[in-house]
């Protein structure tokens, strides 16, 4: 059989970008001068996890739309997939953000909009993932799979604007239309690490492809020699 | 807050980041490998199956 090799080419850039944005975030950018100070340098990370947790929640989004309209069930696959890797992201994010806020704010969590919305989108895609576990027949089971993730990713654009539209809570705005508010370097490093969790996101998405399809044909292989 | 405090909380984070990062990783090559073990002996064992008859049919 074919050993799958699946996308080392990917893993290798997405790591290369990630160790580059970090090196740059500690050693090229400053020290932020808030309140926030070294605490500050979680957010080369944290901040680009949280964008890709909302990019695959997006991929499943529309791959969902994609099945509805096709009844193919390769796009259901890409949308199981895509939000098996924003709930991976998304508790990344959590976790990352209550150190940050313990470190910043002196706590570990608030009820304020970027946070409470956040937490609902990770409920919600977890709701996703009990749906698929108690609806056996496929084409059922991806029908209401993809109902569910279109409903679901109403709460994203939410939790984006949240500290846009409702200002009030603790968590800052970084990216507005007046522009980044960051230094040059700081801005370098965190675009590099963005565009290295990206990377990282479309090789797991891949690779977890590649899980799937393998799962499917051993069902196929299972029904064959058992038929 | 000092910088050695900060940085006790920003190496946290960066454990956490990479502790799952890798955890899930790992887990997943695992599950490729059991995958593809489990479809070699099912092809296998189709193959074996479809011999005999294949032979007959030939025959």
């Amino acid at each position: 059989m074919k050993k799958l090799v699946i996308a080392p080419a990917l893993f290798a850039e997405a790591g290369i970008c990630l160790i580059a944005g970090l090196l740059l975030g500690f050693w090229l950018a400053p020290v932020d001068a808030s309140s926030m100070g070294y605490s500050q340098k979680i957010f080369y990370y944290h901040a680009p996890i949280a964008e890709t947790a909302l990019v695959a929640f997006g991929v499943s989004f529309v791959a969902a739309i994609a099945y509805l309209r096709s009844g193919d069930l390769k796009w259901d696959r890409l949308s199981y997939v895509s939000v098996r890797l924003g709930l991976l992201f998304s508790i990344l994010v959590m976790l990352t953000g209550m150190i940050w806020g313990k470190a910043a704010w002196g706590t570990w969590w608030d009820w304020e909009p970027r946070l409470t919305t956040f937490l609902l989108v990770c409920f919600l895609y977890a709701a996703y993932w009990v749906l698929r576990s108690v609806v056996d027949e496929e084409q059922r089971r991806a029908t209401y799979a993809a109902v569910f993730a279109i409903i679901a990713f109403i709460d994203v654009p939410v939790t984006f604007f949240a500290t846009r539209f409702l200002p009030a809570g603790m968590h800052p705005t970084v990216i507005t239309t007046g522009g980044t508010g960051m230094p040059g370097s700081m801005f370098v490093s965190f675009f590099i690490s963005m565009v290295g969790m990206t990377l990282l996101l479309a090789a797991l998405t891949r690779r977890d492809l590649a899980i799937e399809k393998l799962k499917d044909r051993v069902a196929d292989l299972k029904t064959t020699i058992g038929g | 807050m000092t910088i050695e405090e900060g940085a006790k909380f920003v190496a946290s984070a960066y454990a956490v980041i990479l502790a799952v990062l890798v955890i899930y990783y790992f887990m997943s090559a695992r599950r490729v490998s059991a995958l593809e073990r489990d479809v070699q002996l099912l092809e296998d064992e189709a193959n074996r199956r479809q011999g005999p008859a294949g032979g007959a049919g030939a025959g």
